[in-house]
């Protein structure tokens, strides 16, 4: 089966400076994938990467589907618009319009469809500003649904909500993962969740990407052997 | 004006009104996109930019009349009335607006302060047209009058004029609004989505400008600050969604216009000063309103 996303030897960073360097990795239909690292390691450039925001310095980075779901950070949104929640979700067509036309019956009917999957149908009307933190981000997956996705990428999408958000969270991923087969890739400082939600990490660090079991590759005594104090920033990042 | 019935002064000031109704219901949609991405002292900075190119052409004019010519005018006849004259004058004040956005987007991506280089550019631009205005006496009173926001004098070519350019600012608006609102609100959203957001990104800067040159040059900077500001914030008060807001930014400056419209002929005040204090007096509620705003 063809994989989704290809990176080979991808060379991620800013202003010609490479923040991480030969990145090899493919992302198949329905696989699960965490983003971790330090701060600062990279996480979110190889991240930038994966989506085309940023251009490889060097490598390549192929995509095989256009269906992409993107869920970014919600504390980056203004929270000035006053956007009603069906109006955030009916964005994630956005990109499918043509000229004077508006939103289709379809894409609306979608769009119930996905507030429906995240749980948040009675609250369409609702100002998006006034949802709680949890609530808001179920509200982005629900646009990038829209998007009818084979691959959703989530930028931090726990952090900063209460534990039973970040759970509710998580069990819609994983739902969606495995029900409808759509491949995931979060970024996320929160080791342990990452560890107990997914089955495959890629460790940012020092400018290289590891990839491996988050069983294995999270487990605490093998961070401290292998990383030592880069990993302390991370952890106490989870507390 | 005392005397002189309202269905006279109606009739004797139709272009001026009507230019006033237009402005009022189109500038404040522009402004609403200002308030939302935040920019909303470039509805401030741009008109006077506008109001620099209309002086600068001014200035040149005896030049330009000499050397490349104005469809045969003279300087006399440029002076008056005239479409060639108004074009001229138009271009300037698009060409000034445009290089004043241009020098203020390309030096926000340089990093600093976006308040500190507005408010530079506001002080530069303000005192350029003092400096240029005192160098030049020629269209002396037609620059007093935009400042003070007196446009009674508008007539029938820069009524067409303002209607043709806002027209085309309004139909891009409605055509775009969508696209518009997703670059502004989530722009790396929309690159992922396939929306191209740096062409639209320029779309938004070429309708600001657009509207910012076309209303300085006709009505004026003092009643563009106040329609590129005041009803969008008016209306972010009471807005429950997007179209909500866009419809009252509208709505409140059609308000703000037939209720400057009435202060004025009552009581002989300036049209555009009446319209952007009666624009302000619409602000009240919303502020008393306790809840969300901006």
């Amino acid at each position: 089966m063809p994989p989704l996303l290809r990176l080979t030897q991808a060379c991620f960073g800013y202003g010609g400076k490479p923040v991480v360097r030969d990145v090899d990795l493919e992302i198949q239909p329905g696989q699960f994938l965490g983003i971790v690292g330090p701060n600062g390691g990279g996480k979110s450039t190889l991240f930038k990467g994966c989506l085309g925001l940023i251009a490889p310095l060097a490598g390549r980075v192929e995509r095989f589907t256009r269906r992409l779901g993107y869920v970014p950070q919600r504390e980056h949104l203004d929270s000035i618009y006053p956007l009603r929640v069906d109006e955030v979700v009916h964005m994630g067509a956005y990109g499918r319009l043509r000229g004077w036309r508006g939103l289709s019956t379809e894409d609306r009917r979608l769009a119930q469809e996905c507030l429906e999957r995240v749980g948040l149908a009675a609250r369409a009307r609702a100002q998006f500003s006034a949802l709680s933190g949890g609530q808001r981000q179920r509200v982005l997956i629900a646009r990038a649904l829209m998007a009818r996705p084979e691959l959703l990428l989530l930028d931090e999408p726990t952090s900063g909500v209460d534990r039973g958000a970040q759970q509710q969270i998580l069990e819609l991923l994983l739902d969606l993962n495995r029900r409808e087969r759509i491949a995931v890739l979060l970024v996320s400082h929160q080791l342990q969740m990452v560890r107990e939600a997914v089955g495959e990490v890629l460790w940012v660090g020092g400018g290289r990407v590891q990839r491996g079991e988050a069983s294995t590759l999270l487990d605490p005594a093998h961070l401290d052997r292998q990383y030592g104090s880069e990993t302390a920033d991370a952890r106490t990042l989870e507390d | 004006m005392e005397g002189v019935p309202w269905g006279e002064r109606i009739l004797l000031f139709r272009w001026a009104l009507l230019a006033a109704l237009v402005a009022s219901a189109i500038c404040p949609l522009v402004g609403s996109f200002l308030l939302l991405r935040r920019t909303s002292f470039y509805g401030i900075t741009l008109p006077l930019f506008a109001t620099l190119g209309v002086v600068l052409g001014f200035t040149l004019l005896p030049w330009w009349i000499g050397h490349v010519g104005l469809g045969g005018l003279s300087v006399e006849a440029a002076l008056s009335d005239s479409h060639a004259a108004m074009n001229y004058h138009f271009a300037w004040a698009a060409a000034l607006t445009f290089a004043g956005l241009g020098a203020l987007v390309a030096l926000g991506r340089r990093g600093g302060t976006e308040t500190g280089r507005v408010a530079a550019a506001f002080a530069i631009a303000n005192a350029s047209t003092i400096l240029l205005g005192r160098l030049s006496p020629l269209g002396k009173g037609f620059v007093d009058e935009l400042l003070q926001g007196e446009i009674l004098g508008v007539g029938v070519h820069e009524f067409e004029m303002l209607a043709v350019l806002l027209g085309v600012v309004l139909v891009l608006f409605v055509v775009f609004h969508r696209e518009l609102l997703l670059v502004s609100f989530d722009r790396e959203a929309a690159l992922v989505l396939g929306v191209r957001a740096t062409a639209l990104e320029a779309l938004l800067h070429g309708i600001t400008g657009l509207c910012v040159a076309a209303g300085t040059m006709i009505v004026g900077p003092t009643l563009l600050f106040g329609l590129l500001v005041l009803p969008p914030l008016a209306a972010r008060r009471w807005a429950r969604s997007m179209t909500s807001f866009l419809v009252l930014s509208g709505a409140f400056g059609l308000l703000s216009a037939l209720g400057g419209i009435l202060a004025a002929f009552q009581w002989d005040l300036p049209l555009g000063a009446a319209i952007v204090g009666t624009a302000a007096l619409l602000l009240v509620p919303g502020l008393l309103r306790p809840g969300a705003g901006a």
